[in-house]
């Protein structure tokens, strides 16, 4: 380990040390944040839930925006149908700018 | 996803370090031991219902844990979203199950600012407590300001001791460092004696690093080269913890000699305190 010769250095290293508690900061404080559920029963991850809350984890890194993700259980209906594309739209056009992203919500739903 | 599972004496007394083996146990079991990370942490402050666990990113605060249960765990919450209802925090008022600990009565009204990384960093991890902004105070004291400066502060700050005469902090560093002498120390009384008590204990185990650094700055302000820290030897777990952080401190340059250059005066003799540890016999 290298010494830490001045402040900067403690600053700077503290910035990349603080994604490792990433996680924990923010889940401190979930309210104030987007919080996406990404429904992984059994089902779910038989249809893919897995790749594509990874996926969805990767894209919001590079966009910077502060989300926490969970998983829940199963949410009733095994539809949805987010794959991948559909994910970066959900980041980039819901939570970005607050549009709604068709043919995702099952109809006759407004919400989940 | 994190799991923090208590690692302070009481909840270590009920078991946590076999909590924390069955996880990582069952968690590479299952292949999910890159996605979960187990930590070990200082005390909560809530003994009286430890072990405790703690699982973020969704805050659930499970109490009383027993060894047996992380299987539950794991397959129920980590795996399966669900959380284990029997595990959480009855309010004994309204008899409903909590499952975020800000919204528990006992931890609501709490503000916590000595013991802000208690229960929440990994106590012998220094990257942790450094990302928190640790050794930050230090290194301000050390590059951009005076001797006087840091007592002056540490007076207006009104920080004073816990002690029964609450003696203001700033004016007893103020008359240490106008007496000269060629050897001072720091020293810090650990020893808790008032029964029943135990706070010290809890800063030393779950964030030992607040102390080192706040000895270094204290000795900065004084002119102090050496530090003691003297702890009674029934509390193995915090001299442990603090003979790690010490060493970690060393390690990274942040104690000891030569460590952040001093500002004022430029050609000062840079010898910092590097606080020992003497338990009591
Ligand atoms: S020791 Fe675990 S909460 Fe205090």
């Amino acid at each position: 380990m290298a010494k830490v010769k001045s402040l900067a250095e403690l600053k700077a290293m503290r910035e990349k040390l603080q994604s490792t508690l990433d996680l924990r900061e923010k889940s401190n404080d979930p309210d104030s944040l987007v919080q996406i559920k990404v429904a992984m029963a059994t089902c779910g991850i038989a249809a893919g839930a897995k790749q594509v809350m990874e996926h969805m984890m990767e894209k919001a890194d590079e966009l910077k925006l502060g989300i926490v993700f969970t998983q829940t259980g199963c949410m009733g209906y095994v539809f949805g149908h987010v794959d991948n594309n559909r994910a970066d739209e959900i980041l980039t056009k819901y939570v970005m700018n607050n549009e709604m992203v068709e043919g995702v919500i099952p109809v006759n739903y407004e919400t989940i | 996803m994190h799991v923090l599972v208590c690692g302070g004496t009481g909840c270590q007394a009920s078991a946590s370090a076999q909590i924390i083996e069955n996880f990582q146990r069952i968690l590479a079991e299952k292949g999910l031991q890159n996605e979960v990370q187990v930590v070990r942490t200082g005390c909560f402050g809530f003994c009286e219902k430890g072990p405790i666990v703690k699982i973020m990113p969704d805050n659930t605060f499970y109490t009383q844990v027993k060894p047996e249960d992380v299987e539950k765990i794991i397959n129920e919450h980590i795996i399966k979203g669900r959380k284990v209802t029997d595990l959480l925090y009855l309010d004994p008022e309204n008899k409903e199950h909590v499952s975020d600990s800000k919204h528990m009565g006992f931890y609501r009204k709490q503000l916590r600012i000595a013991l802000r990384n208690c229960g929440f960093i990994n106590p012998e991890n220094i990257d942790e407590c450094i990302s928190r902004g640790g050794y930050e105070a230090l290194g301000k004291c050390l590059s951009e300001m005076t001797p006087q400066q840091v007592i002056d502060e540490v007076t207006k700050s009104g920080l004073r001791g816990r002690g029964g005469a609450g003696f203001p902090t700033g004016v007893k560093w103020g008359l240490c460092a106008k007496n000269k002498c060629d050897e001072m120390y720091v020293i810090c009384n650990a020893d808790e004696g008032d029964p029943g008590a135990f706070m010290d204990r809890s800063i030393m185990e779950g964030d030992p690093h607040s102390i080192v650094e706040a000895m270094a700055i204290c000795g900065y302000a004084i002119g102090a080269t050496h530090g003691l820290v003297y702890i009674r030897a029934e509390y193995p777990l915090a001299i442990h913890r603090l003979q790690v952080a010490i060493a970690q401190a060393r390690e990274y340059g942040l104690l000891g000699k030569d460590i952040i250059p001093a500002g004022y005066p430029p050609s000062a003799s840079r010898h910092r305190p590097g606080p020992r540890i003497r338990p009591a016999r």
